[in-house]
């Protein structure tokens, strides 16, 4: 239960940090990181098939095809 | 300003949602109607309806299968608009983008993305074809297929994909699932009927039309993921 | 026994937290994505050893997925550095 709460903590820190970094690369990391403990977080409450889909589309596709968008517009948020 | 009328906006919503379901007794079976009838009537009837082990499969691609090619038909929509968006005539003079030369990956990368892609698709295929006795299933195989392209188009410049074969593998394995559909209402009565025999639980070929109807779905998505990377990465650049 | 996971789940929690703090102090974007790559890494690990947890050896599959595509985000992020993508 402890443990639930220290990765939602966890969680939570990324996602501020994917709010508030102005370098765009860095808040496409802080995605990732919420989607790596979305998963972690999903497989301890027994749900493998969602923990699954959730590692499966966070680990690669979608933070490549952000770091595709942000090669075709612009790296520093204005 | 506008960050504290959005944020208060929000917290309306919060507070709101949480008012409004904080007296449904969700899971608790004890109050004057059953709310848990039907998670318990799948968990004990389950796997002797459709002999899939795994009851999210059972419940995904027998009890609730038309919701799944709806599921599918959004993701095709997705996939299509982006295509057509990305796709969009340039204006004159912009073409230079293909003639300006990206830098090779390196010896390491390439070597390995040639190397791991089989290796991805293979063990893609045996997610989705496992989908009724371990976790996973069509969608997340059919994304780690997607992802072996990705690491291709990663790994090495000026790769490409057919469009075409793309297009092909994904319209037949859309018809292939609405074929077994229309199947099971000639057989049974109604659509997606499970009309094929069970076989024994824990087998790898029981469970009737599931692994067929996943390896539909695994290839479908599939598809459309990797027409999607391969439009992101055709599309000329800016930056 | 329970000693052991006792102390194998404080230890994967404290490498979670400092590589988040990595992830988060972190000066340059490298040093993010590093700190994201080392979290990855160790919640490899806690879902291993979670599967023999709950005793499901099918719960194995989570793990292998991310094991098996964990490194394509940084790759890609890697050739934004050098300008690839």
């Amino acid at each position: 239960m402890i443990y639930i709460a220290i990765l939602t903590v966890a969680m939570l820190i990324a996602g501020v940090g994917a709010y508030f970094f102005r370098d765009l690369i860095a808040a496409v990391v802080a995605c990732a990181a919420v989607s790596l403990i979305a998963s972690v977080l999903f497989y301890l409450l027994q749900a493998p098939d969602v923990a699954m889909a959730e590692a499966a589309i966070g680990a690669g596709l979608t933070t490549a095809i952000f770091v595709i968008a942000i090669r075709k517009t612009g790296r520093y948020e204005k | 300003m506008r960050a504290f009328v959005s944020f208060s906006v929000l917290a309306l919503i919060v507070v709101g949602l949480a008012l409004s379901l904080s007296h449904i007794p969700f899971g608790n079976s004890t109050a004057n109607t059953d709310r848990m009838h039907v998670a318990k009537y799948y968990l004990n009837n389950g796997v002797k309806d459709t002999g899939a082990p795994n009851l999210v499969t059972a419940v995904v691609l027998d009890y609730r299968a038309l919701d799944t090619l709806g599921e599918v038909t959004v993701l095709f929509i997705a996939s299509l608009g982006l295509g057509i968006f990305l796709s969009w005539p340039k204006k004159e003079g912009s073409e230079d983008d293909d003639k300006r030369g990206l830098p090779p990956a390196s010896l390491i990368v390439r070597r390995g993305s040639q190397f791991l892609f089989p290796l991805i698709l293979l063990f893609g295929g045996y997610i989705f074809l496992h989908g009724h006795l371990t976790p996973g299933g069509g969608f997340q195989g059919g994304s780690v297929i997607a992802s072996a392209f990705l690491l291709m188009f990663l790994g090495n410049t000026g790769y490409r994909l057919r469009q075409k074969t793309l297009a092909v593998t994904e319209s037949l394995a859309g018809i292939t699932f609405v074929i077994i559909g229309l199947i099971g209402l000639g057989v049974g009565g109604y659509f997606l009927n499970n009309f094929l025999p069970k076989g024994s639980v824990f087998a790898l070929f029981s469970a009737g039309v599931i692994p067929i109807l996943y390896a539909a779905i695994g290839l479908k998505v599939g598809a459309e993921l990797a027409g999607i990377v391969a439009n992101m990465f055709g599309s000329g650049s800016e930056g | 026994m329970t000693a052991l996971w006792l102390l194998f789940l404080s230890f994967s929690a404290a490498g979670i937290a400092l590589c988040l703090v990595r992830a988060a102090a972190g000066p340059t974007t490298p040093d993010r994505v590093v700190g994201v790559d080392g979290m990855a890494t160790i919640s490899i690990a806690l879902m291993v050893l979670l599967a023999s947890f709950f005793d499901r050896q099918v719960y194995l599959d989570v793990a292998l997925v991310y094991a098996v595509l964990g490194f394509i985000g940084v790759l890609a992020v890697a050739r934004y550095m050098e300008r690839g993508v």
